[in-house]
């Protein structure tokens, strides 16, 4: 069985200085179900229906990506911290202006030719995903009173069931905006807010053209059972 | 064994690429047995605004109640159009044991902290999940049929606010 929701270490609701969740958070409390195995399934070899596009989004010589190199090692895990092998993972994250691809962003800053900031890969045996990609700018959050999120990646993660789906962003070290940022400090215990933050690698073991950012993402469900039914 | 924190969800944001959620939402293609039907609805907030690139997932056994069959995936993705509308090509699932036919909906969204669950169901029927809703709200999550459409609208918040679950 999933453990509930822990609210000290998961956000929801309505935050403060973010006006959005006043209009799409529910007003009445979330309801209590029986889990059946409808949410205890999910699907199975998700990756035969959404393939892997670009592993590398930083591009080499003259089609090189402006922005600092890094390589993002990305573990997923589960509860009991075992890898899962096969998870599909979805990144998304701005050029390093602050300008994402997506038509809906109006921030006027520039777009980098070079560069296109979705990627769709799928973990080893060891849990691991490995992105070669450029550091993500801060930028300003338009129609707020100075809320600028820090830099950070979008996460679209997988599990091995239904309610195990996660979808986070990773911060990086370091960041004086992490500090103020409404969407990360909307986790109220601190030690959960460090884990979405990624660590630097010493850079004396790692490539020595890029910066490696290692980070681990646990998703709900215990054990290697792919399903309860 | 030490048991892991999960990892503390976060708003999708609003530029979710258009690409992940673009292709997803036919679940009925080369699919041989059940009966193919259409899901749609519009998705809107407090103020009645509809609500444009948010993301559904869903769920779903085959048209027998199972969820282990080869030749149904069981799972898609959609986003709203500029209208707020979504739309789903898929089989009409089976039910199973206790449970009546239904499919699971996932909702994921800027200014939404993290993902909101609910059910979509074809009608009223005796079912453990749907049961679990306070009886004045449990017509929020049965589709309307028109044809071989239905008609399944999600309002976040407000108004006829559609029912979400805590899991």
């Amino acid at each position: 069985m999933l453990a509930k929701r822990d609210p000290r270490t998961q956000s929801e609701g309505v935050v403060a200085g973010y006006a959005q969740t006043a209009q799409r958070w529910p007003s009445q409390p979330l309801q209590a179900r029986p889990l059946t195995p409808s949410e205890l399934t999910g699907p199975q070899q998700l990756a035969r229906r959404l393939a892997p596009v670009r592993g590398d989004l930083a591009g080499y010589g003259e089609k090189r990506a402006i922005g600092q190199l890094i390589r993002l090692r990305a573990r997923i895990v589960d509860e009991d911290g075992v890898p899962v092998s096969g998870a599909v993972v979805e990144v998304w994250h701005c050029n390093a202006a602050g300008k994402y691809i997506h038509p809906n962003d109006t921030n006027d800053a520039p777009v980098d030719p070079n560069f296109y900031g979705a990627a769709r890969m799928v973990a080893g045996d060891s849990g691991l995903i490995e992105l070669r990609t450029i550091k993500p700018a801060a930028y300003p959050v338009p129609d707020t009173a100075g809320w600028w999120r820090p830099p950070h990646i979008h996460f679209s993660v997988w599990g091995r069931v239904w309610l195990s789906r996660l979808v986070t962003q990773m911060f990086f070290p370091g960041e004086p905006l992490n500090e103020s940022d409404a969407i990360l400090n909307a986790i109220r215990d601190p030690e959960a807010r460090r884990r979405c933050i990624a660590q630097l690698a010493l850079t004396a073991k790692g490539p020595q053209d890029a910066l490696v950012y290692e980070y681990q993402i646990v998703v709900r469900g215990r054990g290697a059972s792919p399903s309860l039914r | 064994m030490t048991r892991l924190v999960p990892t503390g969800e976060m708003t999708l944001g609003p530029f979710f690429p258009r690409e992940f959620a673009a292709g997803a939402n036919d679940l009925a293609a080369g699919v041989q047995q059940g009966e193919v039907i259409e899901i749609t609805g519009r998705v809107t907030q407090l103020d009645g605004k509809a609500l444009d690139n948010l993301v559904i997932e869903i769920w779903q056994p085959d048209s027998q109640g199972r969820f282990d069959n080869p030749g149904f995936f069981g799972w898609g993705r959609a986003a709203t159009d500029a209208n707020g509308v979504y739309r789903f090509r898929t089989i009409k699932p089976g039910g199973y044991e206790k449970r009546a036919p239904h499919i699971n909906f996932l909702l994921l969204y800027s200014g939404l902290m993290r993902q909101l669950q609910t059910v979509m169901f074809f009608e009223a029927a005796a079912d453990p999940v749907l049961d679990a809703v306070p009886a004045s709200l449990r017509h929020r999550l049965v589709a309307k049929r028109e044809g071989t459409v239905y008609r399944f609208d999600i309002r976040l918040r407000g108004e006829g606010e559609t029912p979400f679950f805590d899991d």
